[in-house]
């Protein structure tokens, strides 16, 4: 465990970055921190006060403009940036925690154990994610745990591969072999060895699950079956926004930038990560 | 100058690094060698000593992020690092071979044998099956059907030398050819090597550890040592009396010439990753007969005894440090990976 | 002969996949709140009128009788009838794939023709320094936006400003089949954005993998121009994982259309899902994500049968194919 710690910490030690990663991070950070500290500081107002005139422009009362009851714009941004990440990541932590559990057992064990973990993941990644997600809301209910529950169902499958794949690998190596051979008990193989080197593709893939994550609920609340009104989640307030689109279109302006540089921002991350985590040489000769 | 004059291959002074980031290795280190047509050159050395560095450098095939901040390489007369691309590749196509340590690996695996001979020279039309019958396949038509993965190491490392010879190059580089074969074909595929080789004309370098197999196909050596050439000279005289410390060194060191109930001298200490040009001779932290001289000044080539030493004290003095009292004896020159 | 049992491995592998996809949508549908009979007779239907109801929709069978029933109708084509439309959902589907097909293959078509040699030609191109930070970001851009998002911005767009294209028109084929693959057309481009940074992407990082191989270094070496190169054992070996890629793509795409379709007023399977879901008209939903998971199993079968061609180390060498 602690050698996962290291790798992790030596990965994400930022001046090892380029710039882009740099500021994929600010952009996480700046909406993370305007996600928590919004509410308390009170940024905007609250989120169901009615301070004007509906559908205004972008105005002094109304940094973002109004919608169609004439909230403010702004504070319900932050709920809803607040509401897609809290649910993404919570969501997220979940899947890695799943898909970790179930890829280093179908790694380590192979055979059987793994082709049936292995094919009931097919099962579940034969489904489009937003069709699987939205039978999945049918099935609960529509709602923050419908959006939480199609989120990890439509993440698990892939992760689980990825990192049965990179277990697999190291279940082959000859220090696992060693392990094996000396008695050491299959737990603690897992745990000790083989979870320490894969914690590399858990960091890679959960971060990618999150910008799928974030995606999922934006299309699940898009198609009405996500979080409920008068919550706020990104998805939610570019659905609201497409419908007053033609007058009002900072309505869906706003929300659709924050959700798409989120997106963005969390992919770069990805990237950062996987070329760190599995470095191609950079021997090209042509 | 005519062209029978000039040597076929010139490097000269050649320092080579690896840059990655913050990072600079320096692979060659201030190289020479000098190779005239029709010679076979063994270059022997630990791994790390600049030996594939040197190989590649002849045809520029180093990454691209190397630089080579001194020193020039000439074959045939042209500098091999100021050509543009497309002379370059002519080059590489029409005088220079490379025969690779890992045959499977140097074959396209999504093509069967007989269309990546085909490709490689279809501006040559060529009898394919004569191509590998010269080779000593059996069954060429057959083998030309099959893909890589499907054939042994060394059937595999007879199609690279077919291929690498239907050009007729002036000059063939071979990476440790055999290291990856079983030891029961390493000496047909030398034998091939070097027979077909003699047939064309064809200058060899042939980048070793297996300083017997030098001693029978090579009539000239060069041994290298952090990135340069330390001892260069006739195959008889360098295996039997070397004058640099090194070489006397690797030379007893090789299991292959140990004699019997014997204990196998090793080379205490491991060869250097250089980063800048060091001061002094770069063996003399491993070396037996250094002074302050070597620890300082850098040793220029000089001639003793017919061949080229790099060495402040040249001579048969340099005795090889023997094994305390270690566990098993284990030879200095293992195989494996080269400098990466 | 390895190759061809390897084959039949992954055949049936799919089949048992797709038996397991059906199993999960028919329970999934049966665990939807809100009993059929509910929704066919109303609220105020009597005791004996929901019996009777049940029994004429087989719901008083066991789970496992229905579900073998259902599967083996839908086997020979028949998915049963739609609740809201009373019509049988075989035909609808039958007026409506035309439609799908034609969006994802649209869609499908634009990513191949703009992703693959896009990549090819970053992935080729010495990728360091500015033009790469670029291509990654340009790439990154068009992967992070949602279709819902992208979606509703060009319909806005065309709607206000008027810009040529028809929104929310959709041509029947029937009647003009130009105008029909017009009218899909700014739908199939909007579902393809993601696609092709996401082939784009994929294809350069194989190509970049490619060119690390000692068989590309052994061509450089044998003097081989750098086209040459390329295309005699770059994109060979680059294959496997765009093929990979675009089967799963395909799955997206079929996804996408849900939200598209909603979006752009376009009649086809993913509108049809989508309103089966809300009228929770099983027959519809069950019959719509079948289809869709079914599509996407055979993808990965052909991509399988044509990764084994391209790359004859596939099928044979037995851990590769699962790796």
């Amino acid at each position: 465990m602690r050698a996962a710690a290291v790798r992790v910490r030596r990965a994400l030690a930022m001046r090892s970055y380029d710039g882009l990663f740099r500021a994929a991070v600010w952009v996480l950070g700046v909406l993370l921190l305007v996600t928590l500290a919004g509410p308390f500081v009170g940024v905007g107002g609250q989120p169901d006060a009615i301070v004007g005139p509906r559908l205004m422009p972008p105005g002094a009362g109304w940094p973002l403009g109004t919608d169609n009851l004439g909230r403010s714009l702004l504070p319900r941004l932050l709920q809803g940036i607040g509401t897609t990440l809290l649910l993404s990541c919570l969501a997220v932590a979940c899947t890695a925690l799943i898909s970790t559990a179930l890829g280093v057992i179908a790694g380590y064990r192979g055979g059987r154990t793994a082709e049936v973990i292995l094919r009931i993941g097919d099962v579940l990644y034969s489904f489009p994610a937003i069709v699987l997600a939205v039978l999945v809301a049918a099935v609960l209910g529509p709602g923050r745990t419908a959006a939480l529950a199609a989120i990890v169902l439509v993440t698990v499958p892939l992760m689980t591969r990825m990192v049965g794949t990179a277990a697999r690998a190291v279940a082959r190596r000859e220090f696992v072999t060693a392990a094996r051979i000396s008695g050491v008990r299959a737990p603690t193989i897992m745990l000790r060895h083989i979870l320490p080197n894969v914690a590399g593709t858990v960091a890679v893939q959960g971060t990618y699950a999150l910008s799928v994550g974030i995606l999922v609920e934006g299309g699940l609340s898009f198609l009405g079956y996500g979080v409920q009104l008068p919550d706020a989640s990104l998805g939610l307030l570019i659905q609201e926004g497409g419908l007053y689109m033609v007058g009002a279109p900072w309505l869906i302006v706003a929300p659709g930038v924050v959700l798409v540089a989120a997106i963005m921002a969390i992919n770069l991350v990805g990237d950062s990560l996987r070329d760190r985590f599995e470095p191609r040489e950079t021997r090209s000769l042509v | 100058m005519t062209a029978e004059t000039t040597p076929l291959l010139v490097i000269d002074d050649v320092v080579a690094e690896y840059r990655t980031g913050s990072r600079v290795v320096r692979a060659l280190d201030g190289a020479d060698l000098t190779v005239g047509r029709g010679e076979r050159v063994g270059i022997v050395g630990e791994s790390g000593s600049g030996k594939s560095t040197l190989g590649l450098l002849t045809g520029r095939l180093l990454p691209k992020a190397t630089a080579y901040p001194r020193g020039r390489v000439l074959v045939d007369g042209e500098s091999v690092l100021d050509l543009p691309p497309d002379r370059l590749a002519r080059l590489r196509r029409e005088r220079l071979a490379f025969v690779p340590q890992d045959p499977v690996g140097a074959l396209d695996p999504t093509l069967r044998i007989g269309r990546q001979l085909r490709l490689a020279l279809r501006d040559k039309p060529t009898d394919l099956v004569a191509l590998l019958e010269r080779v000593l396949i059996r069954d060429p038509e057959r083998v030309l059907r099959l893909y890589p993965h499907e054939i042994s190491g060394g059937m595999a490392q007879r199609v690279i030398v077919a291929m690498a010879m239907a050009r007729r190059p002036a000059l063939l580089i071979a990476d440790e050819p055999t290291a990856a074969l079983d030891s029961q074909v390493r000496e047909e595929v030398l034998r091939l090597l070097f027979t077909l080789a003699a047939e064309h004309g064809t200058t060899v370098l042939w980048l070793s550890h297996d300083l017997g197999g030098v001693a029978r196909w090579c009539d000239r050596i060069a041994v290298m040592y952090g990135g340069r050439v330390v001892e260069d000279g006739t195959t008889t005289d360098v295996l039997t009396a070397p004058q640099h410390p090194y070489t006397a060194a690797l030379s007893a060191a090789d299991p292959a010439r140990a004699k019997d109930g014997t204990r196998l001298l090793t080379i205490g200490g491991t060869p250097p990753v250089l980063t800048e040009s060091t001061p002094g001779c770069v063996f003399c932290p491993r070396c037996t007969s250094a002074d302050d001289t070597c620890a300082t000044a850098r040793p220029a080539p000089r001639t003793v005894e017919g061949r080229t030493v790099l060495c402040h004290h040249p001579g048969p003095g340099g005795t090889p440090v023997p094994v305390p009292d270690g566990p098993a004896p284990k030879a200095a020159v293992p195989d494996g990976q080269e400098e990466a | 002969m390895d190759h061809i049992r390897w084959l039949l491995g992954r055949t049936a592998a799919a089949l048992l996949t797709l038996l397991g996809v059906s199993v999960l949508i028919f329970a999934a549908v049966r665990a939807m709140p809100g009993s059929y009979t509910d929704l066919v007779l109303g609220p105020l239907a009597t005791r004996s009128e929901k019996a009777a109801a049940a029994a004429r929709f087989g719901l008083d069978r066991p789970v496992v009788e229905q579900y073998l029933y259902w599967l083996r109708n839908a086997v020979q084509g028949d998915f049963g009838t739609s609740l809201a439309a009373r019509t049988p959902v075989a035909t609808e589907f039958g007026d409506r794939l035309p439609v799908t097909v034609t969006l994802t293959a649209l869609a499908l078509a634009l990513t191949v023709l703009i992703g693959i040699p896009l990549g090819v030609y970053t992935g080729t191109r010495e990728g360091g320094g500015r033009g790469g930070a670029a291509g990654r970001l340009v790439s990154a851009f068009g992967m992070s936006l949602p279709e819902f998002v992208l979606g509703s911005l060009v319909v806005f767009l065309f709607t206000r400003y008027s810009l040529g294209l028809s929104v929310g028109t959709y041509v029947p084929w029937s009647q003009d089949p130009l105008g029909s693959v017009g009218s899909l057309f700014l739908p199939a481009c909007v579902l393809a954005v993601f696609c092709v940074a996401a082939t784009a992407r994929t294809t350069r990082d194989a190509v970049l993998g490619v060119l690390v191989e000692p068989h590309i270094a052994a061509a450089v070496a044998r003097g081989e121009p750098k086209g040459a190169i390329v295309r005699h054992h770059v994109l060979r070996n680059a294959a496997v994982p765009v093929l990979t890629l675009v089967a799963t793509l395909t799955a997206y795409l079929l996804g996408g259309t849900v939200i598209i379709e909603r979006l752009f007023n376009v009649p086809g399977l993913g509108s049809y899902l989508v309103d089966g879901l809300d009228r929770r008209d099983y027959a519809v939903v069950q019959a719509g994500v079948l289809l869709a998971a079914a599509v996407f199993i055979t993808m990965n079968l052909l991509v399988d049968l044509v990764s084994g061609l391209v790359d004859p180390r596939i099928g044979t060498v037995g851990k590769r194919a699962d790796a």
